[in-house]
């Protein structure tokens, strides 16, 4: 398969950019419509496909970026040895989902949530830049409010917050009292 | 005893790997096959309160958060085992109503965290370029305007005093001045038949210690009734005399 003008000069911006593209930006860049630079990733990634090489085009955190395939991540994280922070801790992960869907949110709001209390989850999520603290809830008190960050995208491998799992509910679900959540099994599940 | 132990050996294990009392109670449904719209409160209080107690007994700490549901519970169970009455009109009220608000919405949220970890397992194994990796090697974070959080600034406030020279310091001698050293001195400044001020003792621009250790000193020798003393009005010169008692106690 022999690529097109449009897809090199694609291929080379993401390559050579120090910062993701944004579609925008590869539009401006290559002078083309969004629905060729498109076309154009397609015809890229299937081509990188078809030469089985190590490498995709993905979209993570609004920008596109060229990706390792999974299978080399062993190797590769050779190269990181030691400085690749690791995993997050399940409470951490429970404090990053209620803080991805309901932000911004304050603290109380998180632990009401999970029954526990949140401060080491919530200082661990701060430090490895996950989440940020957004501003203060104008209530008594002035409670700080976190909202998630690019870097937490990135991590999880979403380009943006409407890419993240669909649980439309969940707002619904907050808000709702107890007797209206009666009425209803909203996620389907029933049981365990 | 030593069965005890053992049959909660098991429940050691098990405390220490939830996340919290509704992580717990979850646990409880979905092993025992309870459907989360039909809780046997009384059932389930007990099934609760069981965890708690092996925990106990163990000496774990148990975090102030099972407590309150240990204690939500039990009222649960106590109000399901009273009879209720019910006027004319008015609706019941489900106690448990409130309780399964809790866990469902903590369900959810526990099943998205499990979706964010097969998300977290995917990814640390993808490395892009350019990519999320320049957090790991450097730590100069480019940060969007309007995007820097108090942490930021802190760190950035670290890194400005980081390996900065010491705050100069300097060593103090304490000088140190007893009672008995004072007496010592006081032995042969004050004579029998003279008078002696206060201030002649200790001196031209005396240190704040020298003036309380000497005047802690002529407040023994008074207790003792070696000297006697005379001040005509409040803050003039203190007069001292030594006293006939000084040579004979000594």
């Amino acid at each position: 398969m022999i690529l097109d003008r449009l897809a090199r000069e694609v291929e080379a911006l993401i390559f050579a950019s120090e910062k993701p593209l944004s579609i925008e930006q590869l539009c401006e860049y290559t002078g083309s419509g969004e629905d060729s630079i498109h076309q154009a990733l397609d015809r890229l990634n299937r081509a990188f496909l078809d030469n089985q090489h190590a490498l995709t085009i993905v979209e993570v955190a609004g920008g596109f970026r060229i990706a390792t395939d999974r299978e080399f991540g062993d190797v590769v994280s050779q190269l990181f040895e030691g400085r690749k922070p690791g995993k997050l801790s399940r409470a951490a992960l429970e404090t990053m989902a209620v803080i991805a869907y309901s932000q911004p949110c304050t603290r109380i709001a998180i632990e009401s949530i999970r029954g526990v209390n949140c401060d080491s989850a919530i200082r661990t999520l701060l430090e490895r830049d996950m989440i940020r603290i957004s501003g203060r809830m104008e209530t008594p008190g002035r409670p700080l409010l976190y909202s998630t960050t690019r870097a937490f995208l990135e991590y999880f491998g979403l380009s943006n917050l409407d890419h993240l799992p669909r649980f439309d509910e969940i707002e619904e679900l907050l808000g709702m009292s107890s007797s209206e959540m009666e009425e209803r099994d909203l996620f389907g599940t029933g049981e365990e | 005893m030593k069965e005890k132990t053992v049959s909660s050996k098991s429940y050691r294990i098990e405390l220490e790997a939830f996340e919290g009392p509704l992580d717990l109670l979850l646990y409880l449904l979905r092993r025992d096959e309870i459907d989360i719209y039909d809780i046997p409160v009384a059932h389930v209080a007990d099934q609760f309160l069981n965890y708690i107690r092996a925990a106990r007994e163990l000496d774990l700490d148990i975090a102030s958060e099972y407590l309150v549901m240990a204690a939500t519970l039990t009222k649960m169970k106590s109000k399901a085992l009273l009879p209720t009455h019910r006027y004319d009109g008015e609706e019941e009220v489900d106690p448990g109503a409130e309780l399964r608000r809790q866990l469902i919405l903590y369900r959810t949220f526990r099943t998205i965290a499990e979706e964010l970890q097969r998300s977290e397992e995917t990814w640390t194994e993808i490395y892009t370029s350019p990519g999320e990796r320049s957090r790991w090697s450097s730590d100069s974070i480019e940060i969007e305007p309007g995007q820097a959080s108090l942490l930021d600034l802190l760190k950035a406030l670290n890194s400005l005093t980081e390996g900065e020279a010491e705050i100069p310091s300097q060593r103090i001698q304490r000088t140190m001045l007893t009672i008995s050293e004072c007496i010592d001195t006081l032995e042969g400044r004050i004579v029998p038949g003279k008078t002696i001020s206060f201030r002649e003792i200790i001196g031209p621009e005396p240190a704040r210690l020298r003036i309380v250790s000497y005047f802690i000193t002529i407040l023994e020798l008074i207790r003792r009734g070696w000297i006697s003393c005379h001040q005509a009005y409040p803050f003039s010169e203190i007069e001292l005399q030594r006293t006939e008692r000084w040579s004979v106690d000594s």
